[in-house]
């Protein structure tokens, strides 16, 4: 602050009022009755590049080259204050030379003087843009989140009305019902984990955890390790539960002597990834004499969701599987 | 004349519910189809009555589709969870029927009957 400014002050009796106005952290305006700038905080200067020598005395208008003669501000000071007592956080938008287009938020109040006639005007400027664009960057998350929720609840509405009820007990639905439901958990919960924790021997861990009781039922032979997209994480965390769900019905994990080897490749340049299920030592295998929802729901997640293919092979020493599906973000027929 | 409606959705097991819903209720399914380049393939072989899309087809927008199916003078409706969708695939779902989603079975049949003019 210069001698001319504390003279101006002391003149009209604010150099306390200098001292309050120095300490709000938002860049702040006295104006006076003509609309001229009696005193401004420091974070005014600092914010829009000026000094108090160009900025006191001088018509707001004016003030740096007239990039505060905005259409917005003019009907707010002259038409919108003096009808009003106080207005809070007025949204202006306006290119500002130094800083570029900005969001602004203007809460101006009327002082009356006590001598009467006269009166000024307090007007503070907080600068919303980052604000505004993380509440942006905010509800487009918040979107995909619902997106993606209402999602899971129509998987889950689907797979409930799905599951074969008929010649079943309620127990046995509920059952079957409920370990579509933990294997999609179980997916979701991989889905929505750190990157280095969705890979495929996380999901097939977690997936085939409630058949390796037996640490010798069920082996998972890693291959290179592969991260997981989300969607194909949900898709194929439902394949390999109908596989080995399966196999403890009618394949190796039915009797105790039986094995199931887990194994994948990673082919094409990191393009394609295969996952081999071997099934041996279980009882003879017998061809379904019709295909099941369970079935029906392995071949469409791979091919309608994953864009793959799967062959499940009945040989009669044991089942086998073979799912191949697309990695990365490109579909098959792009 | 049977009534065709052409699914998009790039979930299976949700298009699977609404085929089977729909079928229930006298319709013919042309679909489900997952993307747009499927969804546009079939139009070229046959033009359905009525369309339902999905908005996210999740690594692209159905918009194409809908875009299609208004030059072709096709009503149709969307199934999202989007409470705007033209907020998300643009103007051409501005103020078309919204079937929701997860499926409701009563709001879906409204949301069609709406498209034939009942």
């Amino acid at each position: 602050m210069n001698t001319d400014d504390l003279y101006r002050l002391l003149r009209t009796n604010h150099a306390q009022a200098q001292g309050i106005v120095d300490t709000v952290a938002e860049p702040l305006l006295v104006l006076d009755a003509s609309l001229c700038v009696q005193a401004a905080s420091r974070s005014f200067f600092k914010t829009f590049g000026v000094s108090s020598y160009e900025t006191i005395g001088q018509p707001i208008y004016e003030l740096g080259n007239g990039q505060w003669d905005i259409p917005e501000l003019r009907h707010l000071l002259e038409e919108v204050i003096p009808k009003a007592t106080a207005i809070i956080n007025y949204e202006v938008q306006h290119d500002f030379p130094a800083l570029g287009r900005r969001t602004m938020l203007l809460t101006a109040r009327t002082l009356h003087q006590p001598d009467g006639g006269s009166r000024s005007m307090l007007v503070s400027i907080m600068d919303a843009t980052d604000q505004r664009r993380r509440d942006v960057a905010k509800d487009l998350l918040f979107g995909e989140l619902r997106h993606r929720m209402k999602n899971l609840f129509g998987v889950i509405q689907s797979l409930a009305s799905h599951t074969t009820a008929e010649g079943r007990t309620a127990e046995e639905y509920r059952d079957a019902f409920l370990g579509r439901l933990a294997a999609l958990i179980e997916a979701e919960n991989l889905a929505f984990a750190e990157q280095e924790e969705s890979g495929l021997a996380e999901l097939l861990g977690s997936i085939l955890a409630p058949y390796s009781a037996n640490p010798h039922a069920v082996l998972i032979q890693p291959g290179e390790p592969v991260v997981l997209a989300p969607h194909i994480i949900m898709s194929l965390g439902l394949i390999m539960h109908e596989i080995a769900t399966n196999a403890v019905k009618y394949g190796a994990l039915s009797v105790p002597t039986g094995q199931v080897r887990v194994s994948w490749l990673v082919e094409e340049g990191g393009k394609t990834l295969r996952i081999k299920w071997t099934e041996s030592g279980g009882p003879p295998v017998a061809s379904p004499a019709a295909s099941g929802y369970g079935t029906r729901l392995i071949q469409s997640a791979a091919a309608y969701n994953l864009h793959g293919q799967v062959e499940l092979d009945f040989a009669i020493d044991g089942f086998n599987a073979e799912i191949v599906i697309p990695l990365g973000s490109a579909s098959p027929e792009d | 004349m049977q009534k065709t409606v052409l699914i998009v959705e790039d979930e299976y097991l949700i298009a699977m519910d609404l085929q089977l819903l729909l079928e229930r209720h006298g319709w013919r399914v042309i679909g489900p189809v997952a993307t747009v380049r499927g969804a546009l393939a079939l139009l070229e072989v046959e033009l359905p009555l009525v369309a339902l899309l999905d908005v996210n087809l999740g690594r692209e927008l159905v918009t194409p589709v809908a875009v299609a199916l208004k030059a072709n003078s096709i009503p149709f409706a969307v199934a999202t969870a989007y409470a705007c969708p033209e907020q998300y695939g643009g103007d051409v779902l501005a103020g078309v029927p919204n079937a929701g989603k997860p499926t409701n079975e009563r709001r879906l049949l409204a949301a069609l009957d709406q498209l034939l003019g009942f």
